[in-house]
């Protein structure tokens, strides 16, 4: 494990679990993960050629699934039911985080780098687990839920680094791939970080402009009546009508 | 050459692509089917890859691709607005704005990139234009009324329209934002449910209460003399707030509001709740029931002026409202048209195939075709394929060949429940016998265990019965106006007395059910398999209940039902010919 890794995962862990509220949320933040998981797993199962995989990500899919549900129970062991049911169901919650959206990961790298992709955050996930552990953070009962979990993540580094180990005697790079695949997830990372500063800023100017811009033209504006309106009648080419977007 | 028309909807929820080749529907299919994630709403670029492989084509061949609204005009009614409720909009317009100038005000550009259309061929349909033509022409009917209900298009929330032939002319409508579909979604979220998905729990939550508060909920949706409605829109933020749809006002009429997830314990349901949480959760109900039976008459309401503005003896129903089958009862059982069609994806998703017929009909004035009396028109699997998955996983199919509804009746006849996915995906929200968990519809504690066991979902849910055609009359009282609904799973109806002993899985607690009726012609496979259950049971129905778990949409492949077969309480599972048991 890298020494500023390490370091990065001791403070954010201590962030993470002792601020009042955020043990929740994390844990619901990884629910959600799990899912988003789980659901990419199964788009590698209908993707893959290689028959040999197709179970081994199926069974890694069912694990995933499997987490998302433990994680979630244990929200609601805070008294979060809401919390817990929006990672295990709502879909928004999934695209809004950024974990699932346009292309699945099988499709954005093919077989190879996705399974170097499964070995390095997996890798991950374990170290992430295992500093919280070793921290003994946040509670007994949330220790547990990591134990029961890190055991299938474990496996999960261990079927995908064999792969990843059969690659390389193939010749790949797969170094420089799992290399290339760490910088591209902190990439990632920055890039969400700076899309909600973004967003953070936009709707600043955008609160601006509302207050400055349509503030005047509140004097203009009605409201509809309710009931029956009559109907704009359609024009007589349609053709034309079609191509306009308003 | 053959015209092909690719119609879409996206953008807000339920994204779906519509492909015609010469006015017949070649395919139809729902995002959520492939991307996994329900109700998606993002551009359908994979639903429109598969319709077009369907259909051996490539998207230079697209004639024409259609959107199912216009953006601009739906644009316009956000500014406008945003103006009119400032400055309590503050918070929304931020966000409405993101959304819009990031990404939809664009619109034209992005659809010719994510489909590969040139510019010259994309045109726009209207939102409720597209759900007017997507009920009448896929209706029998050469003369109805048509009448569109849901939260809003562009201004629309409800319309009025008159079909004739291959036309549709716009009568009249009502306008945001006093929306029936949005003061539904109000309830459902004071309700504790998550908006656009819990509509369906506030359905089946009706049947455990009484409709006690008309006198306070009332004054909040009005009907009007003159045939339309109107909402006190000071009791609502759905206009101006960036999240809410009710808010202090309404928790001040209704109480507070139900905290999400919270157990349903009324009196009439299965409960262990204590007296006070029995009594609370019999609160909701009865808010619930008093929305359902207020949209219920202002369903009513609407359709008699429908009647009197339009005439005929046919109405053809769509938007989400039209998906709440106690209305669509209500509407065959005691209102003014002889006959009731509501197209089987009624929502958002139906615009996609209704922005493609109406170019076809209207735009390229081409004459009606037949009906849509199916609803597989959907995804399927090749045979090869499927089997080469479920060994792959593990599953060790028998291949049973023709005999597989024979087989799964006979395991239904056992007490077995199963997932039976057969042919192609159903287009809509319904699972009608082609991606269905089946059971035996005879004993009460087959429901507790599919929702407890399989489906994971709340206790108080009820499920639906499939019936055979030529037995459902001795079953349920089916007004002759429903018909057509009822072939959709879109109607309910109530269980016949005689009946309720042998049906209790599937007679909801207020004695209704919300039936389909299966015939020999649009879905052969699951009519033998209920005409088998009959012979060995006495009874030819069956339980059935959309092939999906908590929270995900409805299996399309064998790797998705697979998955949810391992996952749940499952006992055997059927893909088309083969039958996969559950180790013991």
């Amino acid at each position: 494990m890298g020494v500023f890794r390490r370091a990065w995962l001791t403070v954010a862990s201590e962030f993470s679990w002792r601020m009042p509220g955020r043990p929740q949320r994390l844990l619901a933040a990884f629910s959600l993960a799990e899912r988003g998981s789980m659901m990419d797993m199964l788009a590698a199962v209908e993707a893959t050629t290689r028959r040999d995989m197709r179970r081994k990500y199926f069974v890694h899919a069912l694990d995933e699934g499997r987490h998302a549900k433990i994680f979630a129970d244990r929200v609601r062991d805070f008294g979060q039911a809401g919390r817990a049911d929006a990672a295990l169901e709502d879909s928004g919650q999934l695209l809004q985080a950024g974990i699932v959206g346009g292309q699945t990961l099988f499709e954005r790298f093919g077989e190879e780098k996705f399974l170097a992709f499964v070995y390095v955050a997996e890798a991950d996930a374990v170290e992430q687990f295992n500093v919280y552990l070793e921290r003994g953070l946040p509670d007994d009962a949330t220790q547990a839920t990591l134990r029961t979990i890190l055991k299938d993540e474990v496996f999960h580094v261990a079927y995908s680094r064999a792969e990843v180990e059969k690659l390389r005697k193939e010749g790949r790079a797969v170094d420089k791939m799992c290399r290339d695949l760490r910088l591209a997830r902190v990439w990632e990372r920055y890039l969400r970080f700076s899309r909600d500063v973004g967003s953070f800023m936009s709707g600043i100017w955008l609160t601006i402009l509302y207050f400055v811009v349509l503030a005047p033209f509140r004097l203009l504006a009605r409201t509809e009546p309710g009931g029956w309106q009559p109907a704009a009648t359609p024009g007589v080419d349609r053709l034309a009508a079609a191509r306009a977007e308003g | 050459m053959p015209t092909y028309v690719l119609g879409v909807s996206a953008l807000y929820h339920d994204a779906a692509v519509a492909l015609l080749c010469d006015g017949v529907v070649v395919a139809a299919v729902q995002e959520e089917r492939f991307s996994r994630l329900k109700h998606d709403a993002s551009l359908p670029v994979r639903s429109a890859k598969w319709c077009l492989d369907r259909a051996g084509i490539t998207a230079a061949q697209v004639d024409w691709l259609v959107f199912y609204e216009k953006p601009l005009r739906k644009f316009e009614r956000i500014l406008t607005n945003a103006v009119a409720t400032f400055p309590r909009s503050y918070g929304a317009f931020p966000r409405q704005m993101r959304a819009w100038l990031g990404d939809k005000l664009w619109l034209r550009g992005n659809l010719c990139a994510a489909f590969g259309v040139r510019p010259e061929r994309v045109l726009f349909s209207e939102h409720h234009l597209s759900h007017a033509a997507s009920a009448f022409y896929c209706s029998p009917h050469d003369e109805a009324a048509i009448l569109c209900l849901d939260g809003v298009g562009e201004w629309a929330t409800t319309s009025l329209w008159r079909g004739r032939g291959s036309e549709i002319e716009p009568v009249a409508e009502v306008r945001w934002p006093h929306s029936l579909g949005l003061y539904y979604s109000a309830i459902t979220a004071h309700l504790g449910f998550a908006v656009n998905e819990g509509e369906f729990k506030v359905m089946g939550m009706a049947a455990y209460g009484v409709p006690r508060f008309r006198a306070e909920m009332d004054p909040l949706l009005h009907l009007e003399p003159g045939g339309g409605f109107s909402i006190d829109m000071d009791k609502f933020s759905w206009h101006w707030h960036a999240s809410e749809a009710g808010g202090a006002k309404l928790q001040a009429i209704l109480g507070p509001s139900r905290f999400p997830g919270t157990p349903f314990t009324p009196t009439a349901a299965p409960h262990d709740g204590s007296p006070s949480e029995i009594e609370e959760c019999q609160r909701y109900a009865d808010i619930a029931a008093t929305a359902q039976d207020q949209i219920e008459d202002a369903v009513l309401h609407l359709a008699r002026h429908a009647k009197a503005a339009v005439g005929g003896d046919a109405i053809c129903l769509a938007g989400g409202v039209a998906l709440n089958s106690v209305a669509n009862h209500r509407l065959a059982a005691e209102g003014p048209f002889a006959d009731v069609w509501v197209q089987p994806a009624a929502g958002d998703a139906g615009g996609a195939l209704g922005a493609a017929l109406w170019v076809w009909h209207s735009v390229l004035g081409n004459p009606r075709g037949p009906a849509l009396r199916r609803a597989d028109i959907g995804r399927d699997t090749p045979i090869a394929r499927s089997r080469e998955i479920l060994e792959d996983l593990g599953g060790r199919p028998e291949d049973v060949g023709d005999s597989a509804p024979e087989r799964a009746a006979e395991d239904l006849a056992a007490g077995r429940v199963i997932g039976w996915m057969n042919g192609r995906c159903e287009w809509g929200p319904r699972a009608l016998g082609h991606r269905s968990i089946l059971a035996d519809p005879r004993q009460a504690a087959t429901r507790d265990l599919v929702n407890q066991r399989i489906k994971y979902r709340e206790p108080f849910r009820p499920f639906a019965p499939s019936v055979l055609a030529e037995a459902a009359d001795q079953y349920f009282d089916i007004p002759a106006a429903a018909s057509a609904p009822v072939r959709f799973m879109l109607s309910t109806a109530p269980v016949r007395d005689a009946a309720r002993g042998q049906l209790g899985a599937v007679t909801h607690v207020d004695g209704s059910a919300r039936v389909q009726v299966v015939d020999a012609d649009s879905s052969p496979d699951y009519h033998r398999l209920i005409s088998r259950f009959g012979e060995l049971t006495g009874v030819p129905v069956v339980l059935n209940t959309s092939f999906n778990l908590k929270g995900e949409p409805v299996v399309s492949t064998p790797v998705d039902a697979m998955a949810s077969f391992t996952r749940s309480g499952l006992d055997v599972l059927y893909v088309d010919g083969l039958r996969v048991e559950r180790p013991r």
